[in-house]
């Protein structure tokens, strides 16, 4: 990234990100040589720029978290493979500002929440995301497992981000 | 502690037994990881089962297994600790009873090799491990040494089935019954087989890129070359259900590039990829969009050596009757000339 002057850098939002993932640090090593977006399947079908939003992320711009952009990502790792730099992780990174968006309650318009409820249900009576696994279900002590390990706190963040889609929707609509 | 990712080494066996790999894998213990879209593609499970079963190997699927949950991981339901416990949970009850793991799906295989490779981190290591420290308070101990650890340069190994059977292909070519008859096949590698660099280093990554043309020639068929091979099915970790519009581009240029070389069918490793480039009402939507009608059939490698193998029609391609193409594929590999 050598064609900004260095007054435009700001890495407080990248700390806070490497924070939670520290692999993300990394990414100051890009050098804005764009391997990554030609061959991106997010960037033939859509506005997403990998470059741009990584750039956004060097100058502190948390607007990034706002713009449907990441939610356009394949996590196909392609980019990951062909980045001359060793240890960028973008489909990570990607993930990771994600998860801050839902914290922050934006989020893609998941037009039917309800399925990612009932594939996080079904996992925890069945062990598999499908109803009627072909192997059958479980049994009830491993069950007892995952349910433990999951907890799915993380789908409140869902339902925030799907609540405020919602009323932003119901108050266009009226 | 040694975290490594289990990925067996093909190179290594190619090495050791050059003239005949399928020896490597007599007198161990195969389990099947059991992915959750063979529901819709039994013929996926079968095909492999059964190779192995008239290839005289051990083989089983493990009844404690539990979907990899990549797809909660990729959906941020879950944290990479906790992905990490599910994984480790899987992994050491499928260690229990196997020394490699052949897996069917490119999704699984990549969550397999990412939960351990996220135990790297030690921040990761160290939630993981708390995690699986309560689950043995909360379950009163453990039924077997170790069960609730993370495990430390285990046994087992793991192998995708497109490596698999590449690697035994003269094997599994005695066992055929029939050949591809000269049919065109265009090949869909996906991208967690094409870009998974967790498990190859860049040299081998790049000289086994044409593992499934190999495979078509061997079996008497011709592989077609075409301008989307290397693109995303347009799954994308749910891009298809959150932006369909958009997501079906990607799929549309990929099949319509596969009918413009004269593909009979398009051969994948991934019943994923698999599911997103046959679905019916996917296709119905891709023709209501681009107004356009795609016919062109898909298999996974699994339900095609099984055909090739004269299994019955309804185990190797089950539940797929409403595309049609099928029928005809089967119909002309198993027709007498
Ligand atoms: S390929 Fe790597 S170094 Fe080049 S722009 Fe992309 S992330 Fe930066
Ligand atoms: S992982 Fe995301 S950013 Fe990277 S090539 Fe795939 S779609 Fe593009």
């Amino acid at each position: 990234m050598n064609q900004s002057s260095d007054e435009e850098w700001n890495f407080d939002f990248l700390d806070e990100i490497s924070e939670d993932v520290e692999e993300n640090k990394k990414i100051i090593q890009c050098i804005g040589c764009g391997k990554c977006v030609g061959g991106c399947p997010a960037s033939k079908i859509s506005d997403y720029n990998i470059r741009k939003i990584i750039e956004k992320v060097l100058k502190g711009d948390k607007s990034v978290l706002k713009d449907s952009d990441i939610w356009y990502c394949f996590l196909c790792e392609r980019c990951k493979r062909v980045c001359p730099k060793e240890g960028i992780n973008i489909p990570l990174l990607i993930l990771n500002l994600r998860n801050e968006s839902f914290k922050k309650g934006y989020g893609p318009r998941y037009n039917d929440l309800t399925k990612y409820v009932e594939m996080s249900e079904r996992f925890l009576t069945n062990g598999s995301v499908l109803d009627e696994p072909l192997d059958g279900t479980l049994p009830e002590e491993r069950i007892k497992e995952i349910d433990k390990i999951c907890d799915f706190a993380r789908i409140k963040y869902v339902f925030k981000a799907s609540d405020k889609n919602n009323s932003k929707k119901k108050h266009i609509d009226s | 502690m040694v975290i490594n990712n289990l990925a067996l080494s093909i190179s290594q066996i190619e090495e050791e037994y050059p003239d005949n790999p399928i020896e490597f894998f007599r007198g161990k213990r195969l389990c099947l990881f059991k992915a959750c879209l063979e529901k819709y593609f039994p013929g996926v499970r079968f095909g492999i089962e059964n190779l192995l079963e008239a290839l005289d190997l051990e083989v089983s699927t493990c009844q404690n297994q539990s979907c990899c949950s990549g797809t909660f991981f990729q959906r941020n339901l879950i944290t990479r600790a906790q992905f990490a416990a599910l994984n480790e949970r899987n992994l050491n009850e499928i260690n229990n009873q196997a020394d490699i793991l052949l897996v069917s799906c490119n999704g699984c295989y990549n969550s397999l090799l990412r939960g351990r490779d996220f135990l790297k981190t030690p921040e990761v290591r160290k939630k993981t491990q708390e995690i699986l420290d309560d689950l043995k308070q909360e379950m009163g101990g453990e039924k077997y040494e170790g069960q609730y650890e993370i495990l430390e340069n285990p046994d087992i190994r793991i192998m995708h089935d497109l490596d698999f059977i590449y690697l035994i292909r003269k094997a599994v070519l005695n066992t055929l019954k029939f050949d591809l008859k000269g049919l065109k096949v265009a090949t869909h590698y996906g991208c967690h087989y094409l870009n998974l660099d967790r498990d190859r280093d860049t040299e081998t990554y790049l000289k086994d890129k044409n593992k499934l043309e190999e495979l078509i020639k061997l079996f008497g068929g011709q592989p077609v070359g075409y301008s989307e091979r290397d693109s995303c099915c347009g799954w994308g970790a749910s891009q298809v259900v959150l932006h369909p519009e958009d997501a079906f581009k990607i799929t549309y240029k990929k099949l319509r590039s596969c009918e413009n070389v004269g593909a009979c069918f398009i051969l994948m490793p991934c019943p994923t990829c698999l599911y997103t480039l046959s679905k019916p009402e996917f296709r119905d939507q891709i023709t209501e969009i681009f107004d356009d009608k795609l016919d062109i059939a898909t298999i996974h490698l699994n339900e095609l050596i099984a055909i090739l193998r004269g299994c019955e029609e309804d185990q190797c391609v089950n539940l797929r009757k409403k595309s049609s193409r099928i029928h005809w594929i089967y119909q002309t590999i198993t027709e007498s000339d």
